[in-house]
């Protein structure tokens, strides 16, 4: 005979707020098999923790149900403490009275009812609860991390630093992100080329570090501790191991005049190159797209010129399966285009900008590359149409950003303090040159932000106006920026050379499909969501995976790196133990039932049914049965629904358990 | 007040005139950045078409002459409440009194013509008698303001108390005043007045 112990929480006022607590507490003390039932204030505290304990020892309890909130805010924390009682840990269930009541229903009476009802279910279903083990399964103690960024960079050196091996995959020839293009940085105006590429070569220079550049995650399976991943290694054309990276080809390469993306289209590189000089590794790759041999079959001069002959025409995309135990995303971020709106695309572009129809007109990233002393320019701000040093320049901010209406409602957070640093960056390098910035709020939340904003304006003159601008158009060499100055209340017009404008940062493009591929949720803007927004902050719902940098929403580049540190001390927790402890809510199969039909195989997503062999005494094969791998069953409950002979059982959620929950209503 | 476009460029933007200000107030107008707490709580505010907060916005963008043509200047009680208040230690009635004082000067307007003629007579009085003589200066201002009967039956009062004196006295040192307003126009001629 079973004695039941429930436990009502109020929690606060959540609960008894809608539900009459005392009277759950005692109408359920009557149900068949409940030995005990109280109700308290938080059940969650200290003192609620040590009543329930109390109760398991003095009443002798065999099971306990506590009606709270739902298992996946505090199941842990009362298994624990029914442990510590001395009871098996998953003999103990939560009624969730909360979400599932309490915050749904105004109606106190009907709730309470209800109320009722649900802890009663729970306790028909505890009652059929089997003593269970926590499963142990192994965990490989190397790492995945996505993405060669600035985030993914800190997360792989602190996790290789710790001893651990870790498989960095970077979609582009090189690694270094959006980092690499910045010109200066905010707030200290520190050569972002000089605090990056350091890390860069470090990265390249670890030998616990893989380096994957110019490929792509193609698949993903497995779960926490053990995930093989399946890497696309795209054909470079050039031999990474024979490659001396002296350059000769890229010299001799004719096509030079073809737009570098890593210089926003401004600069030119040749078909065969590196993104920028300080790549890493610095190996150059064949844009096969823009290459004469690949078009016409001529040329090849590059494979003349090659002193090791490492160009390699030939070279094929090679797949790659790597066995890693935690995977850290850090695909980082896309800057909105001001351009026409991509075609399917939910976002509305700005046709009052001119569609990026005026030459001058540019974003962000491309002033930084006119303001970098490696970029295009070498350094000095000319204007793309004709080379002349803008006199008037004008920097709107919230392009795209806070904009519902043009499809994107957050606001980008960088671009405050950017444009603060453009103006600065502009005054350093244009004396007689003014810059006035159109602007909604100035965001400055952060470590000496504000008085960095503050300062483009008291010191480095910039004209800040509080208003947005209307229309940009073409007049003679000139761009009419007609805005207005909410302040004074009037319209501003302001005749400018240049205009640059602080467009929204979104996710990378295809940042769904990675999702999909590592099972991980994502936002309506494709930004990956986090297990909780203010207490797992770098954590998936997805167990062994983590977040680092824009991917998961706009961050500047002190939190990327506070975060990414974040993830790999995370993934350090996971890798300090050789074993893994997992919920041991798994299916099983009845062997005597089966008949082997592996409906269940087909069916499940984590490829966790196994065929077992059942042989008599002799040794003679009876027959073939299903067998499910408790390491990687996710306890989904998928093949459970199939069996045709209903062979398969969810611990936990047994047929007879749902039958008996039934019948409790 | 004026809503007319603002034309914003290096050449529209008079920075220099901003900074004389600045300088004759002892303040920076960079430092504002459009908080309101100035206007909040500012008891004149109600009269004037540009509030205090937009007078610095103004200079900001060096449109010291939409200031100037406003009454705004004048009517400023220099109570001071906003310099008290100002969290960016911008002291405005300061700039109040450094725009007063450029007004004069400035070539632009002034609509405030009564203000401007009582500071004129004012000093004419000084000039012509080493001190004040309040009864030329009430016949002069009214004469010239075209309001003959303004405050007229103050008068009787004032003389009646020994407020206001019939005849006027000299100073004693007529000539030292008269060195001292012809440096001042010395100065003021060189540019250097502030």
């Amino acid at each position: 005979m079973s004695r039941i112990g429930v436990f009502i929480c109020h929690c606060g006022e959540n609960i008894s707020r809608t539900v009459d607590v005392e009277r759950v507490a005692a109408e359920i003390g009557r149900h068949p098999g409940v030995a005990f039932s109280t109700d308290y204030k938080y059940m969650c505290s200290d003192p609620g923790q040590t009543l329930l304990k109390k109760a398991i020892q003095e009443q002798r309890l065999t099971h306990v149900v506590v009606a709270a909130c739902s298992p996946r805010m505090h199941e842990k924390t009362f298994r624990k403490a029914v442990e510590v009682a001395g009871l098996n840990p998953f003999l103990c269930e939560m009624a969730n009275i909360r979400e599932h009541c309490s915050w749904v229903h105004e109606d106190r009476e009907e709730a309470t009812v209800k109320a009722i009802d649900i802890v009663g279910m729970m306790v028909e279903r505890v009652k059929k609860n089997r003593v269970l083990a926590a499963i142990t399964v192994p965990v490989t103690k190397r790492s995945l991390v996505i993405g060669g960024g600035i985030a993914g960079i800190q997360a792989a050196l602190d996790i290789a630093d710790c001893g651990h091996e870790v498989i960095l995959v970077e979609r582009e020839p090189s690694i270094g992100g959006h980092m690499a293009q910045l010109s200066e940085t905010f707030p200290t105006l520190d050569c972002s080329q000089c605090i990056m590429t350091p890390k860069m070569v470090d990265v390249a220079n670890h030998p616990k570090i893989k380096l994957y550049t110019y490929s792509e995650i193609e698949l993903v399976e497995g779960y926490i501790g053990n995930f093989q991943v399946t890497i696309k290694k795209k054909a470079r054309s050039v031999d990474e191991d024979k490659c001396t990276g002296c350059g000769v080809c890229m010299t001799k390469c004719p096509q030079k005049k073809i737009p570098n993306r890593f210089d926003q289209n401004i600069g030119m590189r040749s078909a065969i190159y590196v993104p920028f000089p300080q790549a890493v590794p610095n190996t150059p790759v064949i844009d096969r797209d823009n290459c004469t041999w690949f078009k016409s079959g001529k040329c090849g001069v590059c494979q003349k010129v090659c002193g090791p002959g490492a160009v390699d025409f030939e070279q094929q995309d090679r797949l790659v399966v790597e066995a890693v135990g935690a995977i850290v995303v850090a695909t980082g971020f896309d800057l909105y285009s001001i351009n026409e709106k991509p075609k399917g695309s939910a976002i509305k572009g700005y046709g009052e900008f001119g569609h990026g129809k005026i030459p001058d007109v540019i974003d962000g990233m491309t002033f930084e590359r006119l303001a970098s002393a490696s970029g295009p320019t070498g350094g000095k701000i000319l204007r793309p149409s004709d080379g002349k040093e803008p006199k008037q320049i004008v920097f709107i901010q919230c392009v795209g950003s806070r904009a519902r209406e043009k499809g994107i409602s957050y606001c980008s957070k960088v671009c405050c303090m950017y444009t603060a640093k453009h103006t600065m960056l502009y005054h350093h390098k244009v004396h007689d040159g003014q810059a006035y910035v159109f602007f909604m709020d100035a965001r400055t939340p952060g470590k000496s932000y504000d008085e960095f904003w503050r300062r483009s304006i008291e010191e480095e003159e910039a004209v800040y106006i509080r208003g947005m601008v209307s229309r940009l158009y073409q007049k003679g060499d000139k761009i009419v920026v007609m805005g207005s100055d909410i302040a004074v209340g009037v319209q501003v017009e302001i005749e400018a050379d240049m205009v640059v404008l602080a467009t929204a940062i979104q996710p990378q493009k295809g940042a769904d499909t990675l999702a999909q591929k590592l099972g991980i949720s994502y936002d309506k803007y494709n930004f990956y969501s986090e297990a909780h927004a203010k207490l797992r902050p770098v954590e998936c719902a997805t167990a062994g995976i983590y977040l680092a940098g824009a991917c998961q929403g706009p961050k500047d580049i002190p939190e990327t790196v506070s975060q990414a540190s974040a993830a790999a001390a995370k993934v350090m927790t996971l890798f300090s133990k050789d074993k893994l402890e997992r919920e041991p809510v798994v299916a099983r199969v009845r062997e005597a039932g089966c008949v082997g039909c592996f409906a269940c195989k087909k069916v499940c997503a984590y490829g966790a049914v196994e065929e077992k062999e059942i042989r008599d005494r002799q040794g003679n094969l009876v027959k073939i049965v299903a067998y499910v791998n408790p390491g990687v069953c996710a306890g989904c409950g998928t093949c459970q629904a199939t069996c045709p002979s209903k062979c398969v059982e969810l611990d936990g959620y047994t047929d007879e358990q749902i039958v008996a929950m039934i019948e409790a209503l | 007040m004026k809503k007319k476009k603002m034309i914003i460029s290096q050449e529209t933007m008079d920075i220099d005139f901003v900074r004389k200000v600045e300088a004759l107030a002892d303040t920076s107008v960079r430092r504002c950045f459009q908080c309101g707490k100035c206007s909040a709580g500012c008891p004149m505010a109600t009269f004037m078409e540009h509030p205090p907060n937009r007078v610095v916005r103004l200079l900001q963008l060096g449109q010291w002459r939409r200031v100037l043509e406003g009454r705004s200047i004048w009517y400023c009680a220099s109570c001071e409440t906003c310099s008290t208040r100002c969290p960016n230690k911008v002291h405005l009635a300061s700039i109040m009194d450094a725009l007063r004082k450029l007004s004069w000067d400035a070539h632009g307007p002034s609509k405030e013509g009564y203000v401007q003629l009582a500071n004129k007579l004012f000093l004419q009085n000084i000039r012509t008698y080493g001190r004040q003589y309040e009864m030329r200066l009430a016949a002069v201002f009214n004469v010239k303001s075209g309001q003959f009967l303004k405050d007229l039956m103050l008068g009787p009062k004032l003389i009646a108390k020994g407020k206001l004196k019939m005849f006027h006295s000299k100073n004693k040192n007529l000539p030292e005043i008269e060195k001292i307003f012809t440096r001042i126009a010395e100065i003021r001629a060189k540019g250097e007045a502030l």
